[in-house]
């Protein structure tokens, strides 16, 4: 069994694959767990051997893909620390945010054959518990909207903003209004530790949501 | 039995909140599963007269059913404010036991098989131990007999495999790969994410339309195999979202693509052998609109495809395309065998992965090259995701790649479109490019398109 790590060519952007494959996957859950979109948009689909709910939309999928696109050679960096899953109400408050925290452990290697498997288990925990997350959560008020925010390590953004990695879909610094949340509640949900990657998923959440 | 059980579920449920369905709760404490079940109605019982927070909970429901004057056997898996309708409904009721509790609403059933996925797999196997179905002549069979049964039907699984492969490709990785290749594994399953994932320059309909494309293709390709119903609905909804004047023709393509379906992979095989990397979507487009019109009577499109491919060939690019065409026949021959679709998958293989990746590519034939019953798995998913594609309402999409390369613009994903739009007085589709490039692609375009489907044509003769 050969080691790879993480001066591979390939390394790095397998474990980005990985990751937004699974935000991708977490995004779309959230948005039907949080009732952001009908529910009639969303259908069943599979991922990780487990059944999910993904939108059908083509533009919201292209929205969502072009973000997560732009993110991955964040991740292939390790520059991102954090992607956020804002949703907001009417007036572009935040109302719930969905943290990930990803960090890659310094020495990484992938040096084992049940690898893969053990990782897909992790993830499959964390979707599981995004579904079940509406019974931790008060209600969200109608109307609502997400954005997706990335915090990332020391000015990787500058780079992005010299090089559209996508045409026409520029990322733009936040607003303290997007990035601030009034009386905050942490709630943290799941929290992986595998040999490539470590994540973090909790919720901060607004005490007061209308 | 003692009450710690009300205490440990009561943990699970609360502090955990976790769902907790019956055969999980037999699996963690080791209980038989009718124990499991009832504990869990005691549990609901014991906390609904406490008053405590409030608890969800699914039932397990069997029993006859006369569903539109066909009389059978159901058993449902229904909420709790669904559990007396559906009581009703029923003519005979055979059995009702508490299925899960949890603290959240759930809105769907995903998450009640997650729950289940991991706790068997844990215990494979042994899953059965608490259960309450025995069968005598169920025994595991000893290791001498699996290999004799592994040896004489090696071809057979095969396919099925494939099918499978194909239907789940989307979404899933194939985790059938992983157990055989670690490492290689994770390539394997990068390539077509890949090719999902750098679908981002392409047109945001593909994206939507790729998911459609290979549920049609499973469609025919279907062996019982749940996964598959998953697309089987969605090949049913399809149709209501393509552009309306595509919709026959998606439909009779669909229709014929079940009858057609060997001709089908031979006829895109054909069109892949005369294109190479940077239009690999574009020659699939091609194919897949290829077969489409021979399914079709519609012969005006017929030309403009064989005559998108002559005016590709003449130009001066296709030039390198030629030799990499001829470079590319040779490959699959050495291991060409009797099927005519195997020889074309390596191709196809490279062909779907639209952004040129030299180091992709090599370790995607070498790969295939290494394991014969994976190249043929492999080579005809790719195969059918790709007529997929271009089946559903994506031959927009298909056509506009096409039509990019042989009319040498850029990434004119809208532009592309107009090739299309000549036959079919479709909307144009919204775009933000200059009239003036519309319209020189148009007329190039239309006049690709109308040479490449000549040359498909002979390609299908020359395949047969």
């Amino acid at each position: 069994m050969t080691t790879l790590t993480r001066q591979d060519l390939n390394f790095g952007q397998v474990i980005a694959d990985i990751l937004c494959e699974f935000l991708e996957v977490a995004i779309h859950l959230i948005l039907y767990v949080r009732e952001v979109y009908p529910s009639g948009i969303f259908q069943k689909r599979k991922k990780y051997n487990v059944p999910v709910q993904m939108s059908c939309h083509p533009e919201l999928n292209q929205y969502i893909q072009d973000t997560l696109h732009c993110v991955k050679p964040l991740i292939e960096k390790n520059d991102a620390e954090k992607v956020v899953v804002v949703i907001m109400d009417k007036e572009h408050h935040p109302v719930e945010r969905f943290v990930f925290e990803i960090s890659q452990p310094p020495l990484l290697s992938i040096s084992s054959e049940t690898l893969l498997s053990h990782v897909e288990q992790l993830l499959r925990a964390f979707i599981l518990k995004i579904s079940v997350c509406d019974a931790i959560l008060n209600n969200n008020p109608p109307g609502c909207s997400f954005t997706v925010l990335v915090h990332t390590r020391d000015a990787a953004t500058r780079n992005m903003e010299k090089v559209q990695v996508i045409k026409d879909f520029p990322w733009i610094v936040a607003d303290e209004q997007e990035v601030h949340m009034q009386e905050p509640r942490l709630i943290p949900l799941k929290t992986m530790t595998s040999d490539i990657v470590k994540m973090q998923l909790y919720v901060e959440e607004r005490a007061q949501k209308t | 039995m003692d009450e710690l059980y009300l205490d440990n579920i009561d943990e699970f449920v609360n502090d955990h909140d976790k769902i907790v369905t019956y055969k999980w709760l037999s699996l963690t404490l080791g209980v038989h599963v009718n124990t499991a079940k009832q504990m869990l109605f005691h549990y609901l019982d014991h906390k609904r007269k406490e008053s405590s927070p409030q608890l969800h909970a699914t039932y397990l429901v069997s029993g006859k059913f006369v569903d539109k004057g066909q009389p059978g056997h159901t058993v449902s898996v229904v909420r709790e404010d669904q559990l007396e309708d559906l009581k009703a409904k029923m003519s005979l009721i055979v059995s009702v036991h508490v299925y899960s509790v949890q603290k959240a609403l759930l809105k769907d059933s995903g998450p009640l098989y997650s729950v289940d996925y991991d706790a068997v797999k844990d215990n494979l196997k042994s899953c059965s131990r608490y259960s309450a179905i025995r069968c005598a002549g169920a025994v595991p069979m000893s290791t001498q007999e699996l290999q004799q049964t592994e040896r004489e039907p090696q071809r057979a699984p095969s396919p099925e495999l494939a099918a499978k492969r194909s239907g789940e490709s989307k979404p899933a990785p194939k985790p059938s790969t992983k157990p055989q290749r670690g490492i290689m594994g994770m390539f394997a399953n990068k390539a077509p994410a890949k090719s999902q994932e750098s679908g981002k320059e392409v047109k945001p309909e593909q994206r939507g339309d790729e998911p459609m494309a290979v549920a049609t293709k499973s469609k025919p390709a279907a062996k019982a195999n749940p996964a598959m119903n998953f697309f089987g609905n969605q090949t049913s909804k399809k149709p209501d979202k393509a552009v309306k004047e595509e919709e026959a023709a998606a439909a009779a393509a669909a229709a014929a693509a079940a009858a057609a379906a060997a001709a089908v992979p031979s006829s895109c095989a054909a069109e892949q052998r005369h294109q190479s990397s940077p239009p690999e979507e574009k020659q699939e487009a091609a194919a897949a609109a290829a077969e489409e019109e021979e399914e079709s009577p519609k012969d005006a499109k017929k030309d403009s495809r064989s005559k998108t491919k002559r005016i590709a060939d003449s130009d001066s690019e296709e030039e390198k395309m030629e030799k990499k065409k001829r470079r590319r026949i040779k490959k699959p021959q050495p291991d060409s065998s009797d099927e005519d679709v195997i020889p074309d998958s390596p191709q196809q293989k490279e062909t779907r992965e639209p952004s040129p990746r030299p180091e992709m590519e090599v370790e995607s034939v070498s790969h295939s090259h290494s394991l014969p019953g994976a190249k043929t798995r492999k080579r005809r998913r790719v195969l059918k995701a790709r007529t997929f594609v271009d089946d559903e309402g994506c031959i927009v999409t298909e056509k506009g790649y096409e039509s990019e390369s042989y009319s040498e613009a850029e990434d004119d994903a809208k532009a592309a479109k107009r090739a299309p739009a000549d036959f079919i007085p479709a909307k144009p589709p919204a775009g933000s490019r200059e009239d003036e490039k519309k319209k020189s692609q148009k007329k190039t375009s239309a006049n690709a398109s109308k040479g490449s489907k000549q040359a498909s044509i002979m390609g299908f003769f020359q395949k047969k």
